[in-house]
């Protein structure tokens, strides 16, 4: 197990790596520069800004700056926020996006989880044709129309919540439902579908004729195999939800990672750009290793060499 | 009887939800937009668009920091909250030479910065050699090339000292040599910078052995002489005394004073600069000399300004502070002003969904005309659009009315100039449109349309092009045409595309072509406009810098311009010195117009529409005006909290007087007469 984890570990490394490079290259061939705008810059500030910041080096010397850099785990500073440095950057927006993705995901995994166990056990009920289509709704219906949809009601109906911004808990609760609506849908679905897969299954039948309440059967035996596919699922779904939502950050302008990202990329900030690739797929990375790992105490069946 | 209680129950919740939503649906707030209630605080909450790239004023050059610039540095000059016309700030008043260009400015004895500094006028001296130099990296210092040898100076340049003395322009070009009357007290500095021009080479050895290559003549003169870099010493401004400061121009300049209230032309402290260097804009090191000073800055979230105690004119600064809210979500925006959550927010921001449904509410809409035009540059350096026939049956096949009303916040716009931002000019602009029309022997009726929209005449003009248009009304086809060359690029926007495709169905109901569209990401399509990489028409927008046609004629002025078309003319360029060297105000306009009228025979561009301002304002917030730009001075703003002083149907806010702001402006003005 810990030779697992540990081979694992080194093997983001690489990954890593790659992730970065490609997006390093996707840069370089993205026309234009981060000093770009309507107004020409005058050409010595013009030249003065590419030799300050080596852009006319060759692309190995450049390449190789980049990566001595990120080994160092120092991604410099930000191109067009001068005086940035892109780690501070990261720590400053990192915790917005934190706090609505982790909200979001036990939102998710608990309606998720309940209304797709019940869903499971009901089977051909009201309510598991009801949560079944309401799920089935909150998969089809994309953030960028259920968030302002949302605001609509809350905001403008019921002058209940706040429109958009970050401050105070009442304005986190439109996002975090947003955010939580598509992932509760799939987490429903996951579990009705693996509930009702095992409920089938030969243990099941055992611990029934061996006399176990109920209870005791979904809780103990059942719930643990049938929520695999939720697990394997819910795992790089914590990691997307952390590292920042493009869309819902957008909509309710909250100041988190995803936001940012989006904003480099068009700014050609590449300092930024890699800083928080690297993060993220870091991010993801560790978190697939986590579930895998889950994997083993929930699957008495799964072993790792 | 279990199922049919619920569906009582259902029933009854479902009725009740309703009950509330409509109960709730409508905040009696008059004939206002949404949630209409002045903030508990005396601090105006503002949307300022994308997030500032820097505090440091001569860093950025956007308008988004140009309104956050505003609120934190004072320059010489401020812009009129309603007309843009330079009003005294740190300057209390100025005298400008006859040939408008010597400016001498009295600065004001009691201006500080926020940490209590005196503010003098070599401050400003540190602050204008600072934004020239290249190691600042000023995005706008090309704004500023009109000071003496400060363009030479920013580009690194060289003087050229032979025998013991600097070598002059005219010596070596043949031309006649240009000084500068002197102006105001006598100095040394005076002697220097008011004397003929001295020749300025690059600084850069392969490029000065580029001209010497080409110019023999330049070569010998220059031989064996010594290059001496041009200093920030050099470039025209001096401090003539604590409280005096002098700039003198490279050549006149009518339109100098008002493009003094720009952002790189606003004091940095020199004392915090030197101290934290880069960082010096750092929330816990910035020192400001304006209404306002930065309390905490969130990048992405907020920026919180509060009323500088130390600003030398704080007992006329009405707010508390602001908070300037970073989001360039148009509708987002629009959600938090519906809600009550911001006052105001920042120009174009209205969705093009939401405009039919804010106007109603005409208090807080401002749709007002802008210094601002929307054209499409072409390639003049490709054919087919280096035939000007083409270029002008493009031009002339487009329904300029009908694109305003499709747009609904534009006017239409058929020079480079906009109409009625300038009206003196546009007086001086019919007066040379009936000279030209004279001349070219075309009928009123005629000349009405020239330029303008006579598709019939468009189609003529292609076929002498060699590009006939065949078919009739409605089915027009103009097979000769190489469409695949031309496109019609713009960067990806709701409102670009709205406008591309407008434009589009034009040409191929007029012409019979089709011209395919083509979308890129801002600054993919910045660079291949800018080095001209497009084929055929590029989408171009230009907000003025300042309150004078030259900001839009300049477009096209020299042999590297931001005009996107690849138009370089020396015979414009020398109708614009000429214009700009004209001291009487109304002829100057009349040879601009002229100039104006040259280009738009040339026609490197096919003009669509003049913006309109497109923002709103809730009606307590005053003071805060819908200027041709955009731009607040932040000291006349104030939140008014008693309702019956709200605006309420005000028909035009310029035209209505609000007797604070104006007694607050004539104050103001009142020492412009004094010396």
């Amino acid at each position: 197990m810990l030779g697992f984890i540990l081979k694992r570990l080194l093997l983001i490394i690489p990954m890593a790596l790659i992730a970065v490079s490609v997006t390093w290259a996707l840069i370089r061939v993205a026309p234009g520069t981060f000093y770009s705008s309507e107004k020409k810059i005058p050409a010595a500030v013009e030249a003065k800004l590419r030799e300050k910041y080596g852009l006319d080096d060759p692309w190995y010397k450049q390449y190789g700056i980049m990566l001595s850099n990120i080994a160092r785990g120092d991604f410099g500073i930000s191109l067009k926020y001068e005086g940035q440095p892109v780690n501070e950057i990261i720590a400053r927006h990192l915790p917005y996006s934190a706090v609505i993705g982790l909200l979001a995901y036990l939102l998710a995994l608990a309606i998720g989880l309940v209304a797709g166990t019940i869903a499971a056990l009901r089977q051909n009920s009201a309510f598991d044709y009801a949560s079944m289509a309401a799920a089935m709704l909150g998969l089809s219906v994309p953030n960028f129309v259920l968030g302002p949809l949302l605001v609509l009601v809350f905001s403008f109906w019921l002058y209940l919540l706040p429109p958009a911004r970050w401050g105070g808990f009442t304005s986190l609760i439109l996002p975090v439902v947003t955010l939580a609506a598509i992932y509760a849908a799939y987490i429903a679905r996951l579990t009705r579908a693996g509930l009702l897969e095992v409920m089938r299954s030969d243990y099941i039948r055992t611990a029934r004729a061996k006399g176990l309440s109920e209870r005791s059967v979904i809780l103990r035996h059942a719930l643990r195999g049938g929520l695999l596919p939720v697990v394997s699922f819910t795992g790089p779904a914590l990691a997307a939800l952390l590292a920042g939502t493009v869309v819902v950050e957008k909509v309710f302008a909250i100041p988190g990672l995803g936001n940012i990202f989006i904003q480099s990329v068009l700014n050609r900030d590449e300092p930024l750009v890699l800083g928080i690739v690297a993060f993220i797929s870091v991010l993801v990375m560790i978190f697939n290793l986590i579930v895998d790992i889950a994997y083993g105490f929930i699957d008495p069946r799964i072993r790792y060499e | 009887m279990n199922r049919s209680v619920g569906k009582i129950l259902s029933f009854s919740l479902i009725a009740a939800l309703l009950f509330s939503v409509l109960s709730c649906s409508r905040v009696d707030s008059g004939n206002y937009f949404g949630r209409t209630v002045p903030p508990d605080d005396n601090v105006l909450r503002y949307v300022s668009g994308a997030e500032p790239e820097s505090f440091d004023p001569h860093i950025s050059s956007g308008q988004p920091e140009a309104r956050i610039y505003m609120a934190l540095f004072d320059g010489l000059v401020e812009n009129d909250p309603k007309t843009l016309l330079p009003i005294p700030a740190i300057a209390k008043s100025w005298q400008i030479s006859s040939n408008v260009d010597v400016f001498v400015f009295k600065l004001r004895d009691n201006a500080k910065w926020s940490d209590g500094t005196p503010i003098s006028a070599n401050d400003f001296v540190y602050s204008f050699r600072r934004g020239f130099d290249a190691e600042t990296l000023s995005r706008t210092a090309s704004l500023g090339y009109f000071i003496r040898y400060s363009e030479d100076f920013n580009n690194g340049d060289v003087f050229v000292k032979k025998d013991g003395r600097f070598l002059l322009e005219h010596e070596v070009n043949g031309t006649e040599p240009y000084t500068v009357n002197a102006f105001g007290p006598e100095t040394e500095f005076a002697k220097f910078i008011n004397g003929p021009t001295r020749l300025t080479l690059p600084g850069d050895e392969k490029e000065r052995a580029k001209l010497f290559e080409k110019d023999e003549k330049l070569r010998m003169a220059v031989d064996g002489a010594e290059f001496v870099p041009v200093s920030a010493e050099d470039i025209g401004v001096e401090a003539v005394d604590d409280m005096t400061l002098r700039l003198t121009l490279r050549q006149s300049a009518p339109f100098f004073l008002g493009l003094l209230a720009h952002q790189f032309f606003r004091p940095v402290p020199r004392h915090i600069v030197e101290k934290h260097g880069r960082d010096w804009t750092k929330p816990e090191n910035i020192v400001t000399n304006g209404a306002f000073k930065v309390k905490h800055h969130r990048p992405y979230d907020e920026l919180f300004v509060i009323k500088n105690e130390n600003y030398w004119d704080a007992e006329n600064v009405h707010l508390d502070g602001i908070k300037f809210y970073p989001i360039d979500e148009n509708a987002t925006i629009l959600n938090l002003y519906k809600g009550g959550a911001i006052d105001a927010f920042l120009n174009h921001s209205v969705p093009a969904s939401w405009i039919d449904e804010v106007r109603q509410y005409k208090d807080e809409y401002l749709d007002h005309p802008e210094n601002a035009t929307a054209y499409y540059s072409m390639n003049i350096t490709k054919p087919p659009f280096d035939d000007v026939r083409v270029r002008r049956a493009f031009q002339m096949s487009v329904d300029r009315d009908a694109l305003s009303n499709y747009r609904k916040v534009t006017k239409p716009l058929y020079d480079l100039t906009p109409a009625g931002i300038f009206p003196d000019y546009d007086k001086a602009r019919a007066m040379v449109s009936e000279e030209m029309r004279v001349e070219k022997k075309k009928t009123p009726e005629e000349w009405a349309k020239y330029n303008r929209f006579d598709p019939a005449e468009a189609r003529r003009l292609l076929g002498e092009a060699g590009f006939p248009v065949e078919g009739s009304e409605g089915n027009f086809a103009c097979p000769k045409f190489p469409t695949d060359s031309v496109s019609l690029t713009f960067n990806t926007n709701e409102n670009n595309r709205m406008v591309a495709e407008f434009m589009q169905a034009q040409w191929k109901r007029h012409l019979g072509i089709t011209v395919s569209l083509k979308s890129q990401e801002f600054r993919t399509f910045l660079k291949d406009r800018n080095d001209l990489q497009y084929t055929g028409l590029a989408q171009s927008l230009w907000s003025g810098d300042y309150m004078d046609p030259f900001t839009f004629l300049g477009l096209h002025y020299g042999r590297q311009n931001d005009g996107g078309s690849g138009f370089a003319d020396k015979e414009y360029d020398r109708m614009l010195d000429e214009a700009n060297s004209e001291l009487d105000f109304q002829k100057r306009y009349e040879k601009l117009a002229r100039a104006e009228a040259y280009v738009m025979d040339k026609l490197p561009v096919v003009t669509l529409s003049i913006y309109a301002t497109n923002w709103l304002k809730k009606p307590y917030v005053k003071g805060m005006y819908p200027n041709p730009g955009t731009l607040h001075p932040w000291k006349f703003v104030y939140i008014e909290k008693d309702p019956a002083k709200w605006d309420r149907n005000v028909d035009n806010i310029m035209a209505e007087s609000n007797p604070r702001t104006t007694a607050q402006l004539e104050e103001l003005k009142r020492t412009m007469t004094q010396n």
